[in-house]
């Protein structure tokens, strides 16, 4: 056991080397800085944006407009004077996002029931996600401004009533119904859960299958490229001590590895949201239980054994397909096939509800043996705890199936004469 | 005991017989050579014996041992430097040596010994505390070799253990092959430097496209084919044996 110890040891040096490192520090320093930018301009966007309002009717009603402006994040500089080119010019030299014009006669168009409009002018710099933002922000706020008005103008008309009876006769009372579990809540609110708790696993699963995947193959192939492994080899040390290293210690440093990505990212998505992550009111947190829509210690457990087992059957994997690589280079393209094994069920089971597709489909994707682990944590909220076992189950047995037949080519010497051919086509030019 | 013996022994790659039927046997504390150009089966023939390579048939052993049915217990025995072997860049010489020790023995006081032997062998200095990758050919080779006979092997397979290595580096190895042979180790070796050969061992077999022509001492093949080295033994057997080179 000593020797095992003493080869993953070395297995790892040889792995964490400056070339994976630097790269590695970097992304994680770079997810760090542009995290941050963005965040400085999402907090910058959350003061009260700066806003050119010509209030050409100067009335209750467009008062009472401005004023659902200013509660909407904007700090309206009010014109009361019709010099719309003037002012459009001096809000672009001040950088601001918006002017809008109301029309002299508003109100008494409004109480006439008669529509009115406000011009709105966007000012647009550019079209990233922050630019178009300040526009849908002002979209509610317009949204906001027809709300109250109608509202005033129905009770007007209709005394007596509350307006928004009048506008919404029908109320819904929302139930979601889980297994055998029903609970009051909506469904847009569970799924915003379950996709808050649940987003990160398969990309925490995608990456240390690839990194895993990568690092075995490139391990067997760097032993060949630089010819260490012939020595190794005509050492008295087991070669099932020898393939077990190399799997250890791919998997604990793509564990690493993901771990640092992932920590990166993190960083970079608080920066983004501002750190509000997902804050449950009371109701929606009890409703949450009452479904029984979280991960238990048990659920966590078989979730784990389900992410553990798919690593193994990938390092297996990629075991077999780096013994065809010759050196590191061509190491990146055996694995390349595994690779599409693990994209498949990954988009899958994020973009598509898995129980809708077809039999058959289903029965490809249940063949793949990443899927498993893809499909455990829905499984699980699901309480369909038989088809995560049924998954475990297949998963290990493919990771036996797969170390017999890596720990076969290593124990022969296929593991120097198995290599890819590709018969080069003759290409004859006739008269 | 004979620390080889090779019986019949054929490897074949598709068509290609790259060993033919050859039989030899080394004696205890003996150097071995094989001799013979480049693609004549040498290195097939000693991969065979370090267990690298399995045997399409014929038989070989190592101390009694049998290469294809106790691969083991001839691992215990043998310590194998092949012809283009490297070593793990990310380490230094100094980590290299260790971690081979390791491999070979549980007991620290055996490790540290070998370790000793190897750092004299090398004779690297102070750069035996760089990492291999910043070594000159020359260099690697001299730490590789160091690393094949530290831990006294009873058997040590070397192919080419010179190549690569200039004049001074390679006169030294060769002393360093010849005192560790007197010390009790058996050496099987190959090379298509026959003048080293002569020097170096007490026996040779001359090999060529699988097949085994001559074996004996080199007085003796020298006497035999009337020639004045090993070279003309090489160009006499060949044209008794219309062998085209």
């Amino acid at each position: 056991m000593k020797k095992f110890f003493i080869l993953v040891k070395k297995e790892i040096r040889e792995l964490l080397t400056p070339q994976m490192l630097i790269p590695l520090l970097v992304v994680v320093l770079i997810f760090n800085f542009v995290g941050k930018i963005i965040g400085k301009e999402v907090k910058k966007s959350q003061v009260p944006q700066p806003i050119e309002i010509i209030d050409l009717d100067r009335s209750a009603v467009s008062q009472s407009v401005i004023e659902i402006i200013k509660k909407s994040n904007f700090a309206p500089n009010v014109t009361i004077e019709n010099k719309k080119e003037e002012i459009l010019a001096q809000a672009r030299q001040k950088k601001e996002k918006a002017m809008l014009v109301i029309p002299a006669g508003f109100e008494k168009g409004i109480k006439n029931f008669e529509p009115q409009k406000i011009e709105v002018y966007n000012i647009m710099r550019n079209f990233s996600v922050t630019g178009s933002r300040d526009a849908a922000i002002l979209n509610a706020a317009i949204a906001a401004i027809n709300e109250v008005l109608s509202n005033q103008l129905i009770s007007q008309a209709i005394l007596g009533k509350d307006p928004g009876q009048l506008k919404r006769p029908v109320l819904t009372n929302e139930f979601v119904m889980v297994g055998e579990k029903t609970a009051n809540i909506s469904a847009a609110a569970v799924s915003g859960f379950i996709a808050s708790q649940t987003t990160f696993i398969p990309i925490i699963l995608f990456l240390i299958i690839v990194f895993a995947s990568q690092m075995i193959a490139t391990s067997i192939a760097s032993e060949k490229e630089n010819k260490t492994l012939e020595t190794l080899l005509s050492t008295p040390v087991s070669r099932k001590f020898i393939v077990a290293s190399k799997l250890f210690a791919a998997g604990f440093v793509a564990l690493i590895t993901a771990v640092v990505y992932l920590f990166g990212m993190r960083n970079y998505m608080t920066s983004m949201t501002g750190g509000s992550g997902t804050n449950l009111d009371g109701a929606t947190k009890n409703a949450i239980i009452e479904l029984g829509l979280q991960f238990s210690t048990y659920d966590y457990v078989l979730l784990g054994l389900s992410l553990f087992f798919g690593i193994l059957a990938a390092l297996a994997i990629s075991f077999i397909l780096g013994s065809f690589a010759q050196d590191t280079k061509s190491a990146q393209g055996v694995v390349a096939p595994l690779m599409i094994l693990i994209l498949v069920p990954y988009l899958l089971t994020m973009l598509l509800d898995f129980s809708s597709l077809s039999p058959l489909v289903r029965n490809l994707v249940y063949a793949i043996p990443f899927s498993h682990p893809f499909l455990a944590a829905p499984s699980l909220l699901l309480n369909q705890y038989q088809n995560v076992w049924l998954g475990i189950g297949y998963l290990a047995f493919f990771f036996i199936v797969a170390v017999i037949i890596a720990s076969k080519i290593f124990s022969t010497e296929r593991i120097f004469t198995l290599r890819l051919k590709f018969k080069k086509s003759n290409f004859k030019i006739g008269k | 005991m004979k620390a080889v013996e090779v019986k019949n022994l054929i490897k074949t790659y598709g068509d290609i017989r790259a060993v033919d039927g050859i039989d030899f046997d080394v004696n205890e504390n003996e150097i071995f050579a094989l001799i013979g150009p480049n693609g004549a089966g040498k290195s097939t023939t000693l991969r065979i014996l370090a267990t690298i390579l399995t045997p399409s048939s014929g038989e070989a052993f190592v101390y009694g041992n049998n290469v294809r049915k106790d691969p083991d217990s001839v691992r215990k025995l043998i310590s194998y430097l092949p012809e283009e072997a490297g070593a793990y860049k990310a380490l230094s010489g100094m980590a290299y040596l260790k971690f081979m020790a390791d491999l070979y023995t549980d007991d620290s006081k055996k490790k540290t010994e070998a370790v000793e032997v190897a750092l004299r062998i090398a004779n690297l200095g102070n750069r035996i505390k760089d990492k291999i990758k910043n070594y000159s050919k020359g260099m690697t080779r001299k730490l590789l070799l160091a690393r094949a006979v530290m831990m006294k092997p009873k058997l040590a397979i070397l192919d080419e253990p010179t190549s690569g290595l200039d004049v001074i580096n390679a006169m030294e190895i060769r002393k360093i092959i010849r005192d560790l042979s007197r010390q009790g180790m058996s050496v099987l070796l190959s090379s298509h430097n026959m003048l080293e050969i002569e020097f170096l061992s007490d026996r040779v077999g001359l090999i060529h496209r699988g097949k085994m022509y001559e074996i004996g001492t080199a007085e003796e093949l020298k006497k035999e084919h009337n020639a004045k080295n090993l070279e003309e033994v090489f160009m006499a057997t060949a044209a008794i044996n219309r062998i085209s080179l």
